[in-house]
Formats: structure tokens, sequence, C-alpha cells
């Protein structure tokens, strides 16, 4: 005979178990957004971030290994002509090469900041591959290795030696988000080296560069170099963003557009500079990424102030 | 209860995916988006034990995803436990050894992750609290379709050991 009794509801009762897992993870949203999580959070990075540095450095080796062994292969095809240079790479000594590397890009970034003496630049050893990146595919940030007690703040510039990467999202104590600027929340704005038209630079889901906003009317060519303009305070002027890739035109429309081939490859970032002296200013980018149909409203008649 | 080894497995095995997550696996980009790891093994772990233990893993993976990457923290687990549900629903009245059901799940997984993550950012972006903007239409042909392609084509290679397994009871 079939028990009518109720059996109590349980953690085991898929239910139960779904409320509560949906109500745990809102919650700890919730305490994230609020900021009441970040010593946490701070801890959790601490203790994670070791890890992470190691996976990565043990990808890079075995990416170095097969990248040795596509290498040897390619030797063994054109032996003959590249014999000598075979040699000298086989000569090397794997961990000089990455010293030598590591040492090349230190070079190249005191290079840049020597150049420009009136920012300043606070070297970071690499965050997003190094401490990570954003696991899923809708969001295009990396980790930096430096925080709030290193000086970071929100909205800070983050550059190579090769041009602008990114701004600095969010920071917590010892780490910092950077959202990169080929993301499609992110955009920038630029000017044509040559032609010096003003335009809008910002990221797309497909991971490209687009320059939209550049007036119709004049000209300008493929190949042509983008900088950062300084328009909007949101970066400082003068950082190398690409250069033109491909041109879209049409006659009937306001503004052309652009696709830029970055100057940062936004894939192998190792080493990144933070700008810690320039100081955003975070208003105007909203409103020119986000164009409105400004409504008129009344304006409301002065009221008289009265004084007890 | 048969339960077999990859049941004690899991937890660990989502850990160690969750750190290549978001390590490792942007060396695997195809067509600009990288592999979803720690949501196929969930989808594997919803058709071999069914949608109650996998809701779980996915809870768990979630939060470690979300604090290796620094995402939105529960944003992960929500997603992810709402493709465990979803391909749970197939481990009773289909059989797993049919090719098409692996696949179906691991195509609908990724569709309903990416469904229910996007919602979240689009909630986060109204109520305020984020500025990330993503137009539907492009992220759909530019992020989920490639990501969902690529995720059933992964679980294709993945079917010869997921035959292995040994057919589990209800748990």
């Amino acid at each position: 005979m079939r028990s009518t009794e109720r059996r109590p509801r349980n953690f085991s009762d898929i239910g139960v178990r779904v409320g509560l897992l949906v109500l745990a993870a809102v919650l700890l949203m919730a305490l994230q957004l609020s900021g009441n999580l970040r010593p946490v959070q701070s801890l959790i990075t601490q203790l994670t971030a070791p890890a992470q540095l190691s996976a990565t450095g043990v990808t890079t080796s075995v990416e170095g290994f097969f990248a040795s062994i596509a290498r040897v292969r390619t030797l063994e095809q054109e032996y003959a002509a590249l014999q000598t240079r075979a040699d000298q790479l086989e000569a090397e000594n794997s961990t000089l090469r990455e010293v030598e590397k590591e040492n090349e890009q230190l070079r190249a970034l005191l290079n840049f900041a020597e150049t420009r003496p009136r920012l300043e630049l606070r070297g970071a050893q690499i965050v997003a591959r190094v401490i990570g990146e954003e696991s899923t595919n809708f969001i295009e940030t990396i980790l930096i290795d430096l925080g709030q007690v290193h000086g970071i703040r929100t909205g800070m510039p983050v550059v190579t030696d090769q041009g602008l990467v990114g701004r600095i999202s969010e920071v917590t104590e010892n780490t910092s988000k950077v959202l990169l600027l080929n993301d499609a929340g992110s955009s920038a704005s630029a000017l044509l080296a040559e032609s010096r038209l003003n335009g809008i630079v910002h990221g797309s889901t497909s991971g490209d560069l687009i320059m939209d906003f550049i007036p119709q009317g004049p000209t300008f060519e493929m190949g042509e170099g983008v900088l950062s303009s300084g328009l909007g305070g949101q970066f400082p002027r003068g950082l190398a963003i690409g250069v033109i890739e491909s041109i879209d035109s049409q006659p009937n429309a306001v503004f052309q557009t652009a696709r830029v081939r970055p100057a940062v490859d936004f894939g192998s970032l190792e080493l990144v500079m933070v700008i810690t002296n320039f100081e955003p200013n975070e208003s105007l980018p909203d409103l020119l990424t986000q164009p409105e149909p400004v409504t008129p409203t009344p304006v409301a008649a002065p009221t008289e102030e009265t004084t007890p | 209860m048969n339960r077999g080894v990859l049941y004690y497995l899991m937890i660990p095995l989502l850990l160690l995916l969750s750190l290549l997550q978001s390590t490792t696996v942007a060396r695997f980009k195809l067509a600009g988006v990288k592999p979803e790891l720690v949501l196929l093994l969930i989808v594997i772990g919803a058709l071999v034990y069914g949608a109650r233990p996998a809701v779980l893993w996915a809870f768990i993976a979630g939060i470690a995803l979300d604090i290796f990457s620094g995402g939105p923290l529960g944003a992960s687990s929500l997603a992810l436990m709402a493709s465990a549900l979803v391909t749970g629903l197939g481990h009773r009245p289909f059989s797993r050894f049919n090719i098409l059901v692996p696949l179906t799940a691991a195509a609908l997984g990724t569709l309903v992750y990416a469904a229910v993550y996007l919602t979240i950012l689009a909630f986060l972006e109204v109520a305020g609290v984020s500025s990330l903007r993503l137009p539907l239409l492009d992220t759909v042909r530019d992020i989920v379709l490639p990501v969902t392609v690529y995720n059933t084509a992964l679980m294709l290679l993945l079917l010869p050991l997921l035959n292995r397994l040994p057919e589990s009871q209800d748990l």
C-alpha cells in the first residue's frame, strides 16, 4: 500500500537544494557588489594567486616545449638554409631565453617611461595571464598583481611599451582588474595621427577594435596610426592604440567607421604599466559612448530660499 | 550504490578546471572564443549522475570560477546550475549512449549558460552596479554561437571517455 505520509523536505530534495543554492549565490553576489566581501576576497586572492601563477608558469613551459618541437620540425624542413640559425637556437638555454625575454620587456618599459617623464608609471608583473583572466567569453579583462596598497585606483590607464591596454575597472587590496580596450564595453577617444581626425575607438564582441564617429568628408588612409586623443579625460593624449586596417565609408552616413589593428597583442600580455598620476574624468566617456536623444524638460522656476 | 570514480573526483576536477579556465584555456582560443571546460564537466556530471548532485557541483565550480577570474561572485554558479538542471533532465528519459544526447546536452547547456550569464550582466547594468554593455545580437553571433559549436565539438571528442563511464543509479 502506498504511503500517504509526506516526507520532510531536506537538502537531498532537488527543489530545496536548488532554492538554497540560488539564494546563496544571490547573497554572495549582493555581498560582493556592496563591498562587504572585499576583505574575504583579498584573502582568497592572496591564497589562490600562487596557484594561478604556477598554472600559468606550467602552461608557458608546456607551450614552449611544443613550440620548440614545431620549431625543430620547421628547421628539419629548411635545414640547409637555416642550419646556422638552428645551431644558435639549440645552444640557447631555455632559462636564459626566458630571462632575456623578460629583460627585453623591462628595457622597453623603461624606455617608454623615460620618454614620457610626465607620466608616473608603476610597473606591474602580469596579472591577466599570470594572476588570471576572465573565465567566460563575454568579458575581456585581466588581473594584475598591483592593488590598493600599491596606489592603484579605479579608472587608471594601463599601457605597455606598445601602446594602450585598457583601464583599471576594479581594485582589491593586492590585485586589480583591467578592462581591456577590446572589450565590447570599453572605449577611448582617438585621433588619427596624420589626418588629425577625431573619433572613438571601442571594442566589440568579436574582440576587434572599431574606430567610430570619424567625420564624413575628409579622407584618411589604411595603415594610418591611431592615438589616444585625450578628449574626455579618460586616457592621456598620444598613447598608441593601433593602425587603420580597413575603412567603412558609406556616402549617406554621417560618420565613417574603420577597423583598427591593435598596437598591443591582447592575447599575450605579460608585463603592463599603470599610469598612476593621471586623474581620469569618468563622466564624459559615458556621454560619448551612449548617445541618447535629449528630451526637453521644463526648467523649474527658481524658488526663494527662506531662512527661519 | 554504483557511483563510479568520477563521482568522487568531480569536485577536485572542477576546481582544477576552474583554475585552468582562468589561466591556460585562453591559449586554446578558436574564432575568438575559448572552450568552457568547467561547463562541459558539469554537463557530463548531469548526464551520468542526474541533476541533483550536478547542481551542487555547479554551485561550487561557479564560485571557484568567479574567484579565480574576479567575475561577479555567484554569476557563474547561477548560470552553471541552470545548465545542470536543464541537461540533468535528460538523465532518466534518454540514454546518454545515444550520440545525439551528449551533443545536444553540450549545445543546450552552453546556450542556457550564456542566456543566464548574459541576463545577470544585463541585470547588473540596469541596476547600475556594472557598466558592462553587451549588444545582444553581436554577442550571440560572435560569442554564443561559436562557443556552442566549440563545446559541442569538444563533447564529440570526449564521447569515447563518456561512454566508458558505468551507468549509474539515480543519486
